[in-house]
């Protein structure tokens, strides 16, 4: 099963902005990801990564081109189906951590868990500690997420992403906020993850 | 829990001073309409209960005069000849109204009453009465009478017919108390003595300053009217149908019938008109409220531009998303209604202790308040309908921001 394709894209076109500052920043690109693989986007800063990430997690749609998760095309999918599908098939890392300002760290993880709606209200909080624990962070479940430290925040993201198990999981610069120790752990703790 | 409904608490209890002041919008306004309704409410229903009590729901007078509209060609459309009713004075056979009327279900009980001006004088005192000849037993069970006596002894009435009950205006005008001696004037000049067995006083100026009662027999003597009745009064179960009976009654007796909505129609209106202004002025201030909560949330929104983007990268929809801020509106609105309304009804029993003397149009030492549920379910209904508007509008925007917008422009 590791074998099957789990996200693909194929001709995906992105102009970004308008009239004169319109910059063609996305240019045919076709990619196919297998299930247990592990792919890194490389490239020089403002050359579409971010973009292209955005339009694979289903959050921006392409201006021409086909994005299929599980060989399924998504380009017919109403906007409550594409949230229903990142919410269950993939997980998002920003660049820029993203927390939930009033929430703890444990509540932050469980948001996503919250809307799949699957676990009981002591799994979830269960899973959400296994999580935060595997990141680093089984002493600080209760802290405010903005009295986290900014690499602290990033690895409760990291647990956040995922909460759901997802099939797919979109990482855009995952490490930049980290030290090197931190950095390996969590690029580790990924891989595991994926394995 | 939704997880809307649990963003949206965490979300209202982390701005506690926009909580508040979005709240206390609410509680005051769901308040303050509650309390003047109850007080505006509050003079008019008095002054209903009054008039009926005194009164009557519905006054059975004049006998029509046959009208022959067969025999008269009138312009064709012309509906001028239907107001101009001509009457005979008095009742035509009372009793067999009042049996006939009886049957009905909405009658409680009638009283016929001999009706006449008169003047009377006590001592140095003049004054021109209307004096009501009565069944003393009919018109206790008619009206509030026995309620209303303020001074003396109804069964002293009964048993005495050379007594009368007098107004407690007129009482004052006077200077006549229980056991002193007033003179009727009769027609032919005379002057018939009479003792005070009791004052009444209704509450409605108009009646308290002229009424006397005496025994109907006594009365038909005096004012030297043939019929045994000029009018009949009604106690009705249900007043508020009145008008209904009012007009069944002259087509089956042929008798001028008024219900008492007809009767205090212009006061009715002048508590009406006094309601609705009030109502207008206080819906406004709930109004200014949902203003207020719009601000509140449309800020709320900016502040969460972030939230709103990581939310729907994790796969919230737009409508829960949406929801979030109406939860918040809902919250913030059924909590303020619930406040407001004990808020309301405690600021009610404060007002309806406030002394205030009115001796003119009513009889009263406190303000006077009603207590209607019906004042706290509008208030309520008001308060939700204005914090759904005011939520709907940046509930909507924040459905509508694109997540990718955010995310690519946050550093
Ligand atoms: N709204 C916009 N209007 C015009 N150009 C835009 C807009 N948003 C992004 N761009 C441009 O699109 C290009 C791709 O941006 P993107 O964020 O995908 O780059 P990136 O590869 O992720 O860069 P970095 O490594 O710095 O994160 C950049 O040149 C950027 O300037
Ligand atoms: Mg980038």
């Amino acid at each position: 099963m590791n074998s099957q394709i789990c996200l693909s894209c194929k001709g995906i076109e992105r102009y970004l902005g308008e009239e004169e500052e319109r910059v063609h920043a996305l240019r045919g690109v076709s990619l196919e990801v297998e299930a247990g693989s592990v792919h890194a986007v490389v490239g020089p800063s403002g050359c579409g990564k971010s973009t292209l990430l955005y339009i694979l997690g289903l959050l921006d749609p392409p201006d021409t081109g086909q994005v299929a998760i599980e060989s399924k095309s998504v380009s017919h999918l109403s906007d409550d189906e594409l949230a229903r599908t990142r919410n269950k098939f993939i997980g998002f890392i920003f660049q820029f951590h993203f927390l939930m300002e009033d929430f703890t760290a444990q509540e932050n993880v469980m948001i996503p868990m919250r809307k799949l709606g699957q676990l009981s209200d002591v799994q979830m909080r269960e899973r959400a500690n296994d999580l935060l624990e595997a990141v680093g962070l089984g002493d600080k479940l209760r802290r405010a997420s903005r009295h986290l430290s900014g690499g602290e925040q990033q690895r409760v993201a990291i647990a956040r992403a995922l909460a759901n198990d997802p099939r797919v999981i979109l990482a855009d610069e995952p490490t930049g906020n980290l030290d090197t120790a931190n950095s390996d752990r969590a690029f580790e703790l990924l891989q595991n993850i994926v394995k | 829990m939704t997880p809307p409904l649990y963003i949206a608490l965490r979300f209202l209890t982390h701005r506690k001073r926009a909580l508040l002041l979005s709240l206390s919008g609410v509680v005051f306004g769901v308040a303050i309409f509650i309390c003047t309704q109850a007080q505006t409410q509050g003079f008019a229903r008095y002054f209903i209960d009054s008039t009926i009590g005194s009164n009557g729901a519905l006054v059975i007078r004049s006998r029509f005069r046959p009208r022959y509209e067969p025999l008269m060609v009138s312009a064709k459309g012309s509906k001028a000849t239907m107001g101009r009713r001509l009457y005979f004075e008095g009742i035509t056979n009372p009793n067999e109204i009042m049996r006939v009327s009886r049957q009905f279900s909405n009658i409680v009980s009638c009283s016929p009453v001999l009706r006449g001006t008169v003047s009377a004088r006590a001592g140095f005192e003049n004054a021109t009465v209307d004096l009501y000849g009565i069944d003393p037993a009919l018109h206790a069970q008619t009206t509030d009478i026995l309620h209303q006596l303020i001074n003396g002894n109804f069964d002293d009435f009964r048993n005495n017919t050379s007594s009368i009950i007098i107004g407690s205006r007129l009482a004052e005008l006077l200077q006549a108390g229980v056991g002193d001696t007033v003179q009727l004037l009769a027609p032919n000049g005379e002057f018939w003595r009479f003792t005070v067995a009791g004052i009444a006083r209704a509450g409605i100026g108009s009646i308290d300053a002229t009424r006397i009662y005496a025994h109907a027999r006594v009365a038909q003597a005096l004012l030297q009217q043939p019929s045994g009745a000029t009018m009949i009064i009604y106690k009705l179960r249900d007043p508020n149908r009145a008008p209904a009976l009012a007009s069944r009654f002259e087509t089956l007796f042929q008798h001028n019938a008024s219900s008492w909505q007809e009767r205090e129609e212009s006061t009715l209106q002048l508590f009406l008109t006094l309601r609705m202004s009030v109502a207008i002025t206080v819906s406004l201030i709930i109004l200014l409220a949902g203003f207020g909560i719009f601000n509140v949330l449309t800020m709320s929104v900016l502040a969460k531009i972030k939230e709103i983007a990581i939310l729907r990268s994790m796969g919230y929809r737009r409508i829960d998303i949406s929801l979030i801020f109406l939860w918040q509106g809902a919250v913030i609105a059924v909590a303020g209604s619930l406040l407001g309304c004990s808020l309301g009804a405690l600021m009610t029993w404060g007002v309806s202790h406030i002394p205030i003397r009115l001796r003119g149009l009513l009889y009263t030492n406190y303000f006077l308040v009603t207590w209607d549920w019906r004042h706290y379910a509008f208030a309520t209904l008001l308060a939700l309908i204005a914090v759904f508007i005011a939520s709907y509008v940046p509930a909507r925007r924040a459905a509508q921001l694109p997540p990718v917008v955010t995310i690519r422009g946050s550093r």
